[in-house]
Parts: C-alpha cells; sequence; structure tokens
C-alpha cells in the first residue's frame, strides 16, 4: 500500500475549490434567502406586533367610549326620569287643580240649581198659598176682600216720610189706587176718606182693578208704594222664606209678619 | 495483478498523474457547479420544491453545527456542508457502472482528515489566538502535552481510516460477491453500501464539527477558569 501523493494534493486542492463554489453558490444565496424569508416574517411579526398593539388601542378607546356612551345613557336616563316625574308631579297637580275647579263648578252648579230648585219651590208655594188664599177668601164674602185692608192702607200711608206725603196727589192727579175688585162707591168713598184722614188734606183717588192681589189695597206713587195686600203678604212671606233658605235656616215663612 | 490499493494513472496532464478518484471528483464538482448555479438562479420568498429541499438541506447544516459546535454556523457552512455533500456523493458514485467512489481510496480520505486538521488549527487559532490555541496542549497540565499533540494527529488519522474502511470495504464485498455469485445477488449489498456511506458523510461531518467546535471551546473554558474574558469565535 503506497500514498500517491499527487492525487493526495489533488484532491485537497479539488475539496478546497468545492467549498468555495458550493458556498459560492449553494450555500450562500440559499442562506441569503432564509435570512430574508426571515427578516420579512420578523417584520411580519413587528407589523402584527403594531397591528395588535393599534388594534389594542383601539379597542381600549372603544370600550372607553362604550362605558362613556353608558355612563350618558344613565345619566339621559335618570335626567329623563326625573323630568318625568316633575312632568307627572305637574299634570298631578294640573289635574287636582283642574279636579278642584270642576268640583267647585259642580258645588256651584249644585247650589245653583238648589237655589233654582229652592226658588221653583217658593214659586210652587206661592202659587199653593195664593190657591189656597183665594180658595180660602172664596169662602169669605167679597166685602172682606177690601173692608179689613183699608184701616191697615192709611196706617201704611201715614208711616210714608212727610215729604212723600206732602207730594201724593198734590199736582191735582189722583191717587192711584189699585183693588182686588171692583170696588164699589161705599168702598171708594171709605178709602178716600181714611186717606185723607192718613193725609190730613182731601185726595183724590183713581181706582184700578188687579186680580192678582187677592185681596186688599195698594197705592202707586212716583217715588213710593203703599201695599197692604194679601199678594203683598205672601211675597213677603216668600222672601223671608228666600231669606230663611239662603241662611240655611229652612221653615222660617212661619215667622213673616204682614 | 496489482493491489486494487494502488492508484494507476489514468493519464497525465503535464508531469501530473491523473487518477480515477480525481477524476471523478472533478465530474462531482462540475455536476454540483452546474446544479447549484441552476438551482439558485431563481431563488424566490415562495420556494419551489427543490429550493426548499435545497433550503432544507442547508438547515439541516446549520443545525448539526450549531448543535454540535454551539456557535454561529454561518462561518462553518461551507465547510462542514462540503463535506457533508462532498462525501454522500462520492460514497453513492458507486452506484454508477463501472465508478469506483473516490472515498474508497485513501488519498481522498487523507485530503478530506488534512482538511478537517487544518480547518481545526485554523479556527482554533483565529478564536484564541495562536497563544491560546497552543495552551489548549497544555491542559490540564504541561504533563498533557505530547498526548493533546498525539490525540491531534490520532484523532485525523481516525477520521481517514474510518471513512477509507467502511468505503472500501464495502467496495471490496461487492465486487467479491459480484464476481462469485450472479448480476442480482449484490443488489442488497449495494443498498447497504448506500446507508453505509450515508451514515459515514453524517459521521465524517459531525467529527469534523466535534473537532473544530473543541479546539474552540476548550480555549474558551480555560479562559473562563483563568478569569478572561472569551474571544468571539
Amino acid at each position: 500500500m503506497q500514498i500517491d501523493w499527487w492525487t493526495l494534493g489533488l484532491q485537497t486542492a479539488n475539496v478546497l475549490v468545492l467549498v468555495w463554489i458550493l458556498g459560492r453558490f449553494l450555500f450562500r444565496p440559499v442562506a441569503g434567502m432564509i435570512e430574508q424569508r426571515r427578516v420579512l416574517a420578523s417584520k411580519a411579526l413587528d407589523d402584527a406586533r403594531v397591528a395588535q398593539a393599534a388594534a389594542e388601542a383601539a379597542r381600549a378607546e372603544a370600550e372607553r367610549t362604550t362605558a362613556d356612551l353608558a355612563r350618558s345613557r344613565a345619566d339621559a336616563l335618570k335626567k329623563a326620569a326625573q323630568e318625568a316625574e316633575a312632568e307627572k308631579q305637574g299634570i298631578i297637580a294640573a289635574a287636582r287643580t283642574e279636579a278642584e275647579r270642576v268640583r267647585e263648578a259642580a258645588k256651584a252648579d249644585i247650589a245653583r240649581a238648589r237655589a233654582d230648585e229652592a226658588a221653583a219651590a217658593r214659586g210652587r208655594a206661592s202659587a199653593l198659598a195664593l190657591d189656597i188664599a183665594d180658595k180660602l177668601l172664596s169662602r169669605l164674602p167679597e166685602q172682606a176682600r177690601i173692608d179689613g185692608f183699608i184701616p191697615g192702607l192709611a196706617e201704611g200711608l201715614a208711616a210714608l216720610p212727610d215729604e212723600i206725603r206732602a207730594g201724593l196727589g198734590a199736582d191735582g192727579h189722583p191717587v192711584r189706587l189699585k183693588a182686588a175688585r171692583a170696588l164699589s162707591d161705599a168702598e171708594v168713598n171709605a178709602c178716600r176718606e181714611q186717606l185723607s184722614r192718613a193725609l190730613g188734606r182731601p185726595v183724590e183717588i183713581a181706582c184700578e182693578t188687579d186680580p192678582a192681589l187677592i185681596a186688599g189695597l195698594e197705592l202707586d206713587m212716583p217715588h213710593a208704594a203703599v201695599r197692604n195686600s194679601l199678594r203683598a203678604d205672601l211675597d213677603r212671606v216668600a222672601g223671608a222664606l228666600a231669606k230663611g233658605s239662603k241662611a240655611g235656616a229652612p221653615g222660617s215663612n212661619g215667622s213673616a209678619t204682614p | 495483478m496489482n493491489s486494487p490499493l494502488v492508484l494507476e494513472p489514468l493519464f497525465h496532464v503535464g508531469p501530473i498523474p491523473i487518477t480515477s478518484p480525481v477524476l471523478v471528483t472533478w465530474a462531482i464538482m462540475i455536476a454540483l457547479a452546474l446544479i447549484c448555479r441552476f438551482a439558485t438562479a431563481r431563488l424566490t420568498l415562495e420556494p419551489s420544491r427543490f429550493q426548499a429541499v435545497l433550503e432544507l438541506l442547508v438547515s439541516t447544516v446549520d443545525g448539526l453545527v450549531a448543535d454540535t459546535m454551539q456557535s454561529e454556523p454561518a462561518r462553518y457552512r461551507a465547510l462542514i456542508g462540503t463535506i457533508l455533500i462532498y462525501v454522500l456523493i462520492a460514497n453513492w458514485s458507486s452506484l454508477i457502472p463501472g465508478i469506483e467512489p473516490p472515498t474508497a481510496h485513501l488519498e481522498t480520505d487523507a485530503a478530506l482528515a488534512f482538511i478537517v486538521f487544518c480547518a481545526t488549527i485554523y479556527y482554533g487559532v483565529r478564536a484564541l489566538g495562536l497563544g491560546g490555541y497552543l495552551r489548549t496542549f497544555a491542559e490540564p497540565s504541561w504533563v498533557m502535552i505530547p498526548l493533546n499533540v498525539v490525540e491531534q494527529i490520532t484523532r485525523t488519522f481516525s477520521l481517514l481510516v474510518r471513512l477509507f474502511g467502511n468505503i472500501m470495504s464495502g467496495v471490496f464485498v461487492i465486487g467479491i460477491v459480484l464476481s462469485l455469485a450472479g448480476l442480482l445477488v449484490p443488489i442488497p449489498f449495494m443498498a447497504l453500501d448506500l446507508l453505509t456511506g450515508a451514515v459515514q458523510a453524517y459521521i465524517f461531518a459531525v467529527l469534523a464539527c466535534v473537532f473544530i467546535g473543541a479546539a474552540i471551546s476548550e480555549g474558551q473554558a480555560s479562559r473562563k477558569s483563568d478569569g478572561k474574558e472569551p474571544t468571539s469565535p
């Protein structure tokens, strides 16, 4: 066995050349490509991290915005609830006021209706009283409708103030005397006599008939009147009843004095 | 009859005899150069299948260097990768009829082992400096200097003998079986020879890494124990 030194040297040179060839044309470009891909991948990862950080920041911002929106919504709801409560209280107060007004109006209507009813009742009572009085008087003689009222008429005339009595019949005009029925001459003379006595001077009378008086006599003057009739008495009774019912004291018609 | 271990020159270039290992090595060099030139001319970021195979090969070499030497693989990639590829192709060249693998001859294995030996010294001196590298022979004491020197020589010798023995024996076995049996009988032995060739290529590359890495790491370890800053390899 022997070593061929030429072959040994040539193979050494060949391997060294092959190291250069493979290093130049295989390992360097391929390793460079791997490194380039690694750099790109690293850059892509860095970009992804940056994008992830941006996304995290955006998410945090979105969460913050969401929290702000939720807070604003809660505040708005609270404010709306307060406004609704205030409006509700206002509506309730207005409703109460309106109800009070309606109740007062109803009270007024009721009072007015009661007053009207009372007036109607009084009217009916007056009509009934007139009817009763008329029926009762129809049982008396016709003379009683006049005779008993002449002194009272004279007393009423005497109770007038002097200046009114002085002006009565002073200008030559006769005194207007209303009677429940047509007066007879005797009754006219009696009336004239009584009135002249009350005035202290003679006076002329002009008789008128007013069946509404029922019974009695009345004097009509420009500035005064003397009523001494059953009708006037009933009116005074009705007035007294009305006054009593307004005062809340019903049943006072028995106290009226003609 | 001539010994099969004796190389007969095929022709002469001037005074230089050209033997079959040299000729086969030239053919391998030309083929590899053309393939690499063609393959790396169209590298893209989105690799084709062939580019993926090339990147897998480079990544494997880088992983081998990084795992074995615990160092950045870029500086040693060309040497270790070339040794791996060349030894593998040289071993498998026996599949071509009439071609005798260059690694079945002592000169080629000696050349590879000599290159590894020189690379060990080169990278050791480069990493530690001449004094630092020489001091590694005195570790752990100066008494070990002869043994360390002998170790450098014997492990290089074992490197070449291991590769030469395995490949040469495979070629001999196939030749003997082929002369004794029929045409198809040597095929299992050839398949076994393929496995042996791949394993020997891997072992040669790994041992080269180990030797170079040892030259670097021994000096760094001794400097750390002396409290000195290690030099970057």
